[in-house]
């Protein structure tokens, strides 16, 4: 009786409630960015936020096909590192030989996945195992084939994917290269997801592989290429910090657990069953966000990681918790 | 027996008076009373929804009334949490066991109760104690054995016992003979009298008349939150009971059969076999139903998953629609025409948190190309939506999450998600298991209809009557075998014999 | 629940036995595969008894670690904050003592105490939040490695010869931190088998929710179990920074002791699952991946490529266990 009267009055009030609070905390965020950089309002200063935040963005999307079938790739911040330092490596700063190069380390991170997917999926190891394990195995590669420092140089042609930025375009006035990878890889990405058979069926399969087995459902495969698109996705993403910072043996660092905190923010469940593309870039966006205001506050890199962090308890929290509110 | 006369004397172990309990938006129980005397087997039942657990969860401490009381020998007492009502010496056995698989019989019995001082256990004692509740039940196990290799009858020996460890005085047992054959049934109900002869007061909950008849000294019907009645055993029959329950008389429960036209067989085994299984001969004509039954272990749910190939038969050979072959994975097997309804349904039938559409969609789904578009029609032309009105899938939407659906409406999901792709194969394990009688009523139908069409159906079955009224043939397994045939008509005393191993003649070969 | 499985255990009654015998196996094993490679490398000197003290000297910092990790994981949590732990704990130590013997009392006792502390958080965090416990302490060990690196840049401090007694003294040819590995393998061994704790730990493991009706209060468990996690991890550090007379902010990520821990406890036969297995297994893991190491040392392979190998290693050894089991794994 009243119950209902009251219901509908608070209706807007419980919509609001229902909105993930990451969007929230990244409306929050921007505007506190907007206070903190005088021109950051402008179409200069939304682009270049997200020409930073593309990498992330991309392998959190990447990771969001793993983890909504409830597993883990914590290989794909030494990924980065290997597609990095092989491509300087490779290239050697002739410009002739960076397509072969990308050819070549996109080949190598395939590989990579495809060989998490096959143990994960006939092996039967735990991919938080198998792929930290991959994290080991890359980055000793990595350093081996470097000689434990950064060599090597990338030249400019294979640099622009990072770091060019398209000029006098209508309406946003200035476009960078990354934000168009950016855009495309996330628009595969959401038909993957949303809109093929394998998207559905990767929730399925988090949810209950068992099952799925029994319906008929190529188990096995699907995770195999699950696995395949986060590999490529940290590729990409390599290739983009390739440009925007250059070779370093630390490019990849902790992307494997931002990736993860991404999907947190974004709503993806661990251990799958649930997730989406478009929350997972806001989700990567808001921790982007994040790490421009605590840079902008002049927070050193450590207590940035030590944050995010924290985050990532509070998140998982907040998501435990809202699950309890559902039933 | 004089259960009834020392019953009669006795003042109620417990007594529950007037327990109303409501959830938001619902009441779930209104004014129900419920008691039960030491040395008393009160049966409890009513269809899913009809707050029979609710009722448990009351006395097991993990609801509160919102109004009524509960008397313990006389003296009111509030339970807020299970810890207390187990202090009480009230136990519940679940129908999800609660032990631990991988530890033995002793220490599962003694767990949160271990003896010894200092924090230190005494091993020896555990096991001497173990032993002699063992002994007591006649179990042919030891303290030692791992909970998990023991049979579920087994391991339900194991839970009342653990349960009596805690000195309880009340026992509510939910649906423990679901998951049993006939003679761990027998077993079973063997031993609750026992424990009845000794002056425990025992809640009995099933959906099997059979049992409830068998050992129950009341019977009590919930329906809808509200009690119907509470009759004396002698008083009554499963007749009057399944009335109550369902609130109308249930006609046509089991569906008419139809003559079958003659025809090629659809399936043929031959000397099929693997690991569980050996020898397995028979055909499968399209438009008739067949029922496997047979005792837990005797190979029936094994030669199931030999014919999905789930657990391919690894000798022999199988022809489906005149090709042999031999299907090594479900998907095989689905590509082949064959569809598998599992007898597990949360482990292995459902994406809990998925919705009834996604669940529905599954076997579609596997059998799609995997980055085609993601369809919602069936092959035959139907939308998904029509087929879960067709099945009478009741949901609130078709994109509700399927956990949050009765165990019925799960089913016929699970069915419809077969339907959809039309197999001329439909092996059914445990259709009916763990749901109401309007949805077993319902499933019944719809298996009967799918034969008519011209499709085959193998269901496998522990329920015997269950076999009986719905099969045109009856298989009969015992230790992986087959262990021979019977027509329509034949009795339960027919059935028992052959799955008990007593050979005769009633199988042509 | 399905007839077949219930068919494949033959119908008598499995009783457990045979405990001892896998472990024994991997460490026989190890060693002579060891002995193989030391032989055929020309290195016989490494087969004596300064040779197999050498060999274990170099697993116990993993080896206390994993006795904490295999009760996190048995009670069905795990811990990724190990590794961060043990580089708190070491260079805690060492910038407290900065070389004094009159602070190597109050230096230790503040690291295990704020070791126990990180525990107790972590398993609060698991219990109370009900957070994942990946991410729970994956989260834990970012803000202290984070904290952590802000404060300190390099080896910090350092600690006085009286404290290096703990990794370089001996007792006969044995030294200390080997005997007090074995010690509290010991201990923990019998606190498992024989208290009502360790019944606690395998049934909080093996069934959170039967433990929990049958009166156990398995949230205390947990945290109880994640204390001593961490504590154990505490303990290493300080077993560090005697041993390299200084901590860094470093030392416990170079040693990969998270993923290490974890890859010996489920080499050992510990289900990650929880409520199953137990500290020889987990010891046992422990000298397989000694003597690895040392083959690796002893064929001379290249430092990164030894980390290519050991990944590699983590992968196959689990594989040899996860292979046989039955249904899916994520």
């Amino acid at each position: 009786m009243t119950a209902i009267g009251s219901a509908a009055r608070f209706a807007p009030v419980r919509l609001l409630g229902r909105i993930h609070p990451s969007y929230a905390a990244l409306l929050v965020l921007l505007i506190a960015i907007a206070f903190l950089t005088p021109n950051f309002l402008s179409p200069l200063g939304v682009m270049a936020f997200l020409r930073r935040g593309a990498s992330l963005a991309i392998v959190s999307v990447g990771q969001l096909f793993v983890l909504s079938m409830g597993g883990f790739d914590l290989s794909v911040g030494s990924l980065i590192t290997l597609a990095v330092m092989g491509s300087a490596l490779m290239i050697n700063n002739d410009p002739a030989l960076t397509w072969h190069a990308i050819a070549l380390v996109y080949l190598m991170g395939i590989g990579s996945g495809l060989f998490l997917g096959l143990v994960v999926s006939y092996l039967k190891v735990p991919s938080i195992i198998a792929s930290l394990g991959a994290l080991l195995s890359i980055k000793g590669v990595a350093l081996a084939w470097s000689g434990g420092s950064p060599q090597g140089y990338l030249p400019d042609n294979f640099r622009q994917f990072g770091r060019v930025t398209y000029h006098d375009v209508p309406i946003i006035q200035v476009l960078p290269m990354s934000v168009v990878v950016l855009a495309v890889f996330v628009a595969i990405c959401a038909w993957l997801f949303h809109g093929t058979t394998f998207g559905r069926l990767a929730l399925i399969v988090g949810d209950n592989p068992r099952a799925a087995d029994l319906a008929g459902v190529r188990v096995r495969l699907v995770r195999i290429v699950g696995f395949l698109v986060s590999a490529v996705s940290a590729v990409t993403a390599g290739i983009l910090l390739g440009g925007f910072a250059g070779p370093a043996q630390d490019v990849g660092d902790g992307f494997e657990l931002q990736a993860i905190a991404a999907n947190v923010l974004g709503g993806t469940q661990l251990l799958g069953g649930r997730g989406s593309v478009a929350g997972v870039v806001a989700g990567s966006l808001t921790l982007t966000a994040l790490f421009t205001v605590l840079n902008l506050i002049g927070l050193p890199k450590p207590l940035r990681d030590a944050v995010q962090g924290g985050i990532l308890i509070a998140a998982v929290a907040y998501s435990v918790r809202r699950q309890g509110w559902e039933k | 027996m004089g259960a009834g006369l020392s019953m009669a004397e006795a003042a109620p172990r417990f007594e529950m008076r007037g327990i109303r309990r409501t959830f938001p938006g619902v009441v779930a129980l209104d004014d129900v009373s419920f008691s039960c005397a030491a040395g008393e087997v009160h049966a409890l039942c009513g269809e899913n929804g009809a707050g029979k657990s609710t009722l448990i969860k009351v006395l097991g401490g993990v609801h509160q009334p919102d109004a009524g009381t509960i008397l313990l020998d006389g003296k009111p007492v509030r339970l807020n949490h299970p810890l207390e009502a187990r202090r009480h010496g009230i136990s519940i056995i679940h129908q999800e066991l609660s032990l631990l698989p991988e530890r033995s019989v002793a220490d599962n019995i003694y767990v949160g109760r271990e003896p010894g001082r200092l924090g230190l256990l005494d091993r020896a004692a555990m096991r001497a104690g173990a032993e002699t509740w063992l002994r007591r039940f006649g179990c042919r196990f030891g303290a030692d054995a791992v909970a998990g290799s023991l049979s579920i009858a087994e391991q339900q020996v194991v839970e009342i016992a653990k349960a009596l460890v805690f000195n309880a005085r009340i026992l509510v047992m939910d649906e423990p003979t679901a998951a049993l054959d006939e003679t761990e049934t027998e077993r079973l109900l063997a031993l609750v009298r026992q424990l009845r002869a000794e002056g425990v007061a025992i809640v009995f909950i099933s959906h099997r008349m059979r049992h409830l008849f068998a050992v129950a000294d009341t019977i009590t019907v919930l329906k809808d939150g509200k009690l119907v009645g509470t009759r004396p055993r002698g008083a009554t029959s499963p007749e009057e009971i399944v009335r109550m329950m369902v609130g109308r008389e249930l006609k046509d429960y089991y569906p008419a059969r139809r003559a079958r036209a003659p025809g090629a067989p659809v399936l043929t085994v031959a000397g099929g076999g693997n690991e569980w299984i050996e020898g397995i001969g028979f055909e499968l004509y399209p438009g008739e139903i067949v029922a496997v039954a047979g005792l837990e272990g005797s190979g029936k749910a094994a030669l199931g998953r030999a014919i999905f190939g789930a657990a391919p038969f690894s000798r022999g050979q199988m022809v489906v629609g005149g090709q042999a072959v031999r299907p090594n994975t479900p998907l095989d097997a689905i590509r082949l025409g064959i569809g598998y309804v599992s007898d597990d349904r949360k482990a292995e039938g459902l994406a809990l948190r998925q919705s009834v559409l996604e669940n529905a969609l599954l076997a579609m789904r596997g059998i799609a190309a995997i980055f085609s578009r993601p369809g919602r029609t069936a092959p035959r032309g139907r939308g998904i939506d029509q087929l879960l009105r067709e099945v009478d899938v009741r949901a609130a939407g078709y994109d509700q999450q399927i956990r949050l659906l009765s165990g019925g409406n799960q089913q016929k999901t699970v069915l419809a998600r077969w339907l959809a792709l039309a197999p001329r194969i439909l092996v059914c394990a445990e259709p009916t298991r763990g749901i109401d009688v309007a949805a077993k009523a319902a499933i019944y139908r719809l298996l009967r209809a799918y034969a008519d069409s011209g499709k085959a159906v193998l269901t496998i079955t522990s329920d015997l009557p269950e076999a009986i009224g719905i099969a045109d043939r009856l298989l009969v397994m015992h230790e992986g075998r087959l262990a021979g045939e019977l027509p329509a008509g034949a009795t339960e005393e027919d059935v028992v014999a052959l799955a008990a191993g007593h050979q005769f003649e009633a199988a042509p070969a | 629940m399905s007839e077949a499985a219930a068919i494949a255990a033959p119908a008598r009654a499995r009783v457990r036995s045979g405990a001892w015998l896998a472990p024994a196996m991997i460490v026989l094993c190890s060693l002579a595969a060891y002995c193989v490679a030391a032989a055929a490398t020309h290195q016989t000197g490494q087969i004596s008894v300064d040779g197999f003290v050498g060999l274990i000297q170099r697993t116990v910092a993993l080896g206390i670690v994993a006795l904490g990790q295999t009760l996190a994981i048995l009670v069905g949590s795990i811990d990724l904050s190990v590794a961060t732990l043990v580089s708190v704990g070491a260079v805690m130590a060492s910038w407290m003592m900065q070389g004094q013997p009159d602070m190597m009392v109050p230096a230790s006792l503040f690291v295990l105490a704020l070791s126990a502390l990180v525990g107790v958080a972590n398993g609060l965090i698991v219990t109370q939040l009900r957070v994942n416990p990946l991410i729970a302490t994956l989260g834990v060990g970012l803000v202290l490695q984070g904290i952590l690196s802000a404060s300190f840049q390099d080896f910090a401090g350092s600690v006085p010869k009286e404290f290096q007694i703990f990794a370089y003294g001996t007792v006969g040819p044995v030294t200390l931190s080997i005997l007090l590995m074995f010690a509290l393998a010991l201990v923990e061994w019998l606190a498992l088998s024989r208290t009502r704790f360790g019944a606690h730990v395998y049934a909080t493991g093996g069934n959170p929710e039967g433990a929990r009706l049958a009166g156990i209060k398995t949230a205390r468990v947990v945290v109880l179990a994640h204390m001593l996690c961490s504590l154990a991890a505490g303990l290493t550090g300080l077993y560090l920074a005697s041993r390299l007379r200084s901590g860094a902010p470093w030392v416990g990520r170079d040693g990969v002791y998270d993923l290490e821990s974890i890859a010996v406890v489920v080499i050992g036969g510990t289900v990650l699952a929880g409520g199953k297995g137990g500290v020889w297994g987990t010891m046992s893991g422990v000298i397989l991946f000694g003597c690895l190491d040392a083959i690796f040392t002893m064929a001379g392979v290249d430092a990164f490529i030894k980390q290519v190998l050991r990944g590699a290693i983590v992968v196959a050894a689990v594989a040899a266990y996860a292979y046989r089991t039955k249904g899916h794994v994520a």
